[in-house]
């Protein structure tokens, strides 16, 4: 029995946290927040993330990458979260992630070796305008000659990005026929497309957001060619999903420790009524509360990344277990990082907001508590004999 | 991340679940069993289970092989207390001894207390009760007045202890007594071990919101106890004290992760049977009670996983607390939900008997108090963990 992360994987952890340090600390977070011009996208810490192998952290050895697994890709989330770091990180995770394991091998080599190195940028394009993380949330269809048409909303710095892998319906599933003879299973009527940037019939327009720690665009596309990840079906995009709702979980997370221990440290210095303000029981108490509540966080999304990684019987309850305890521990130790700050927590200046803000957009993203939990309940209540 | 356990603590699982296969009578499988049982009868029943459970080698499963043990690992230990539960196994009747008096006693006990004490509790031969808390020391133990004067070489010992679980049954009990006379505190306290049956020990129970009565009070008028019968040292109750409560049951998690799962299914099929398992609302209550259990349960695996490895958990068995005991009361709180109006009633229909899970969830609002408040493990997390300044 061994639930911890290894030596090697706390290392990796330390020398994250590092450079993060060293190299965008909340100064350069806030330049990137406040330029609200700019494409938000820090190139400078991209090549040295690069050069880390961090972009590649999921991507195999063959391919140039570190070949490790989402436990250890959700160590590098963590840190992102605990330092709010602008950048497509998990969208190239993800879209490397699609390529890896539904793309042909021509694909791969193309991708995935530009991709480590920081030389391609990508990102996933997978709902539309007002829809969820699913099948039903999709607005762009594929034709049989791969051209794509409708709409994709919220994709994480597709105006960045060189290459998108869009998620697209099939009103005929390629490869499914009476006999259901190609091994897809279940998945017909969903693909994943590799999209370049530059192609006819492809539009990208920034949308504002609230999160400035991250840059969000809308896709429009008309009659757009798009290569097909030829191992992608409905399966594919379930698993791109959890994969998804773990590296956002991992990010909140990150987010919510990093808010607790700001707090803690601003309120053990703060002092009102001739006393530090935390030595008071109904702070004290509220933030023991929630170094439980992340620490089971921290613990879920552990056991969810290993449980992804060894294909484990319930990996899907592990997944919306941790999306939805991570959602909580995050939105509650965010509230109470602004509360706890008192006036100053309330203004531009001060940092609160970005962590605030940023588990605002990930608590939403890949699944809300809604759609986790009743997932949760149809793997527990109606499973009961 | 490696999540199985190695293949001497699964051949043990095997052994266990083969004798517990034989071992558990069919009517004891059935939800609700106990609740059927009177108390007296249910007390011998599992007292005589447990001690036949011992004679067959599954006892002391982590404790050295020279105290009767088993000398297997806290893994095994786990794996033990986790399959209990599973076969639906009576609970332990002897778990303050077993848990915290014999480890303590191994730790610094006599030679002749080693001999005296840890065999006969293992068979279940005698069975200790823990005389810690009194009316005015509750949360704050150090205020505790129960005194023993010295006369010749014997305490003669006054006082009153409460919240004594099987007061009235227990064969003896370790207990805090201020033996220093005009002490105060943590000073002056030793840590006496007393027979139930002797003159001027009185029981009396205490009857419980649940209506059953496991707990009792304990009163002591002039009791004579030789003071060889202390454990720790004279004057150093205190430390033994700490000590004794430092045995946590480190990775208990496991099988009280496997028993609220069993209750978790319960209830669901009382929600089926009222035809409330498809209410959108309850579902979403549900399955936010089932993650807390299954945190708890990563938790345990974590806790075990430091164990193991002979780490201090220090302040970290206040987090495990914190969360097992919120878990399963709230989702003692989701039943009460989705009962709707027939939370009134034991038997809202003729198939549905719910006197054994209106029991549970009236005992889950004793797991917040006892072992350490909510609030007490609160204040340590602030303080230990955080680093928050003390309160004044």
């Amino acid at each position: 029995m061994y639930f911890a992360l290894t030596d090697e994987q706390r290392a990796l952890a330390e020398t994250v946290r590092a450079l993060l340090a060293d190299r965008f600390d909340l100064r350069a977070v806030r330049a990137v927040v406040d330029d609200e011009r700019g494409d938000g996208h820090p190139a400078d810490l991209w090549r040295a993330i690069g050069e880390q192998g961090w972009l590649s952290v999921c991507v195999p050895q063959e391919h140039g990458g570190l070949g490790l697994g989402l436990l250890d890709a959700q160590v590098i989330a963590r840190e992102f979260g605990a330092g709010v770091v602008p950048g497509p990180w998990a969208a190239t995770v993800l879209a490397g992630a699609a390529v890896r394991r539904d793309g042909s091998p021509e694909q791969a080599a193309a991708v995935l070796g530009p991709l480590g190195v920081g030389e391609l940028v990508s990102t996933v394009a997978l709902r539309g305008p007002g829809g969820g993380f699913g099948p039903g949330g999709i607005a762009v269809r594929a034709d049989a000659a791969g051209r794509l048409d409708g709409a994709a909303s919220g994709v994480e710095y597709a105006h960045v990005a060189d290459v998108i892998v869009v998620a697209a319906t099939e009103p005929n599933p390629p490869g499914v026929d009476a006999g259901g003879g190609s091994g897809r299973g279940s998945g017909g009527g969903v693909g994943l497309y590799l999209l370049e940037r530059g192609e006819a019939g492809v539009r990208i327009e920034r949308q504002a957001g609230i999160d400035g720690t991250t840059r969000l665009a809308a896709l429009t596309l008309t009659g757009a060619p798009a290569a097909r990840l030829p191992g992608s079906d409905a399966a594919a995009l379930a698993d791109l999903l959890r994969r998804g709702a773990v590296l956002a979980a991992a990010d909140l997370v990150g987010v919510a420790r990093a808010a607790l221990a700001r707090t803690v440290a601003y309120d053990t210095e703060r002092v009102q009524f001739g006393r530090p303000v935390g030595s008071f029981q109904a702070l004290a108490h509220h933030l023991a509360d929630l170094h439980v509540a992340v620490t089971m966080a921290e613990h879920a999304v552990l056991y969810a990344a290993h449980a992804l990684d060894e294909n484990r019987p319930d990996a899907d309850l592990a997944v919306a277990v941790a999306k939805s305890k991570a959602n909580q521990a995050a939105g509650d130790a965010t509230a109470a990082m602004v509360q706890y700050h008192g006036g100053i927590g309330y203004t531009w200046e001060h940092d609160t907001h970005f962590f605030y803000k940023r588990a605002k957009r990930l608590i939403a993203a890949f699944g809300d508590s809604r759609q986790h939990l009743e997932q949760i309940a149809r793997l527990t209540v109606d499973t009961v004999s | 991340m490696d999540l199985s356990y190695p293949p001497e603590a699964e051949e043990f699982r095997a052994e266990l679940c083969t004798w517990l296969a034989a071992n558990i009578p069919a009517a004891w499988t059935v939800p609700g069993f106990w609740a059927t049982v009177g108390e007296d009868e249910a007390f011998d029943l599992r007292r005589d289970w447990e001690r036949r459970k011992a004679l067959a080698g599954f006892a002391g499963i982590d404790w050295p092989v020279e105290y009767g043990g088993r000398g297997g690992t806290p893994a095994m230990r786990a794996i033990h207390d986790s399959e209990l539960v599973r076969a639906h196994a009576p609970r332990s009747v002897n778990s303050l001894g077993l848990v915290f008096l014999a480890p303590t006693v191994m730790a610094v006990g006599t030679p002749r207390q080693k001999v005296e004490i840890i065999g006969p509790m293992l068979r279940n031969e005698v069975i200790w009760c823990q005389g810690f808390s009194e009316p005015g020391a509750g949360s704050d133990l150090a205020a505790l007045r129960t005194h023993g004067v010295l006369d010749g070489d014997e305490y003669v010992v006054n006082g009153q202890k409460v919240w004594t679980t099987f007061a009235g049954r227990g064969d003896r009990i370790f207990t805090m007594v201020r033996t220093e006379p005009g002490s105060s505190r943590h000073r002056g306290l030793s840590l006496l071990l007393i027979d139930m049956g002797v003159p001027g020990a009185q029981v009396r129970p205490i009857r419980q919101m649940s209506g059953v009565s496991e707990f009792g009070e304990v009163f002591f008028t002039d009791v004579r106890v030789p003071a060889s019968q202390c454990l720790g040292g004279i004057g150093n109750g205190w430390a033994t004290a700490m000590l004794l409560l430092s045995f946590e049951r480190g990775a208990a998690g496991i099988s009280q992760y496997t028993a609220y799962v069993q209750a978790y299914d319960e209830i669901v099929r009382v929600a089926r049977a009222l035809g409330r398992d498809g209410d959108p609302v309850l579902r979403q209550e549900l399955a936010r009670r089932r993650v807390e259990l299954e945190c708890l349960h990563y938790q345990a695996m974590h806790v075990l996983t430091e164990v193991e490895r002979g780490h201090d958990l220090g302040a970290a068995s206040s987090v495990t607390k914190l969360q097992w005991s919120q878990a399963y009361q709230g989702l003692f709180e989701t039943f009460d939900e989705l009962l709707g109006a027939e939370v009134a009633l034991l038997r809202p229909t003729v198939d549905l008997d719910l006197t054994a899970l209106r029991q549970e969830s009236f005992w889950t609002r004793s797991v917040t108090i006892w072992g350490g408040s909510s609030q007490v493990q609160r204040t340590i997390v602030a303080e230990r963990v955080l680093g928050l300044p003390r309160g004044s």
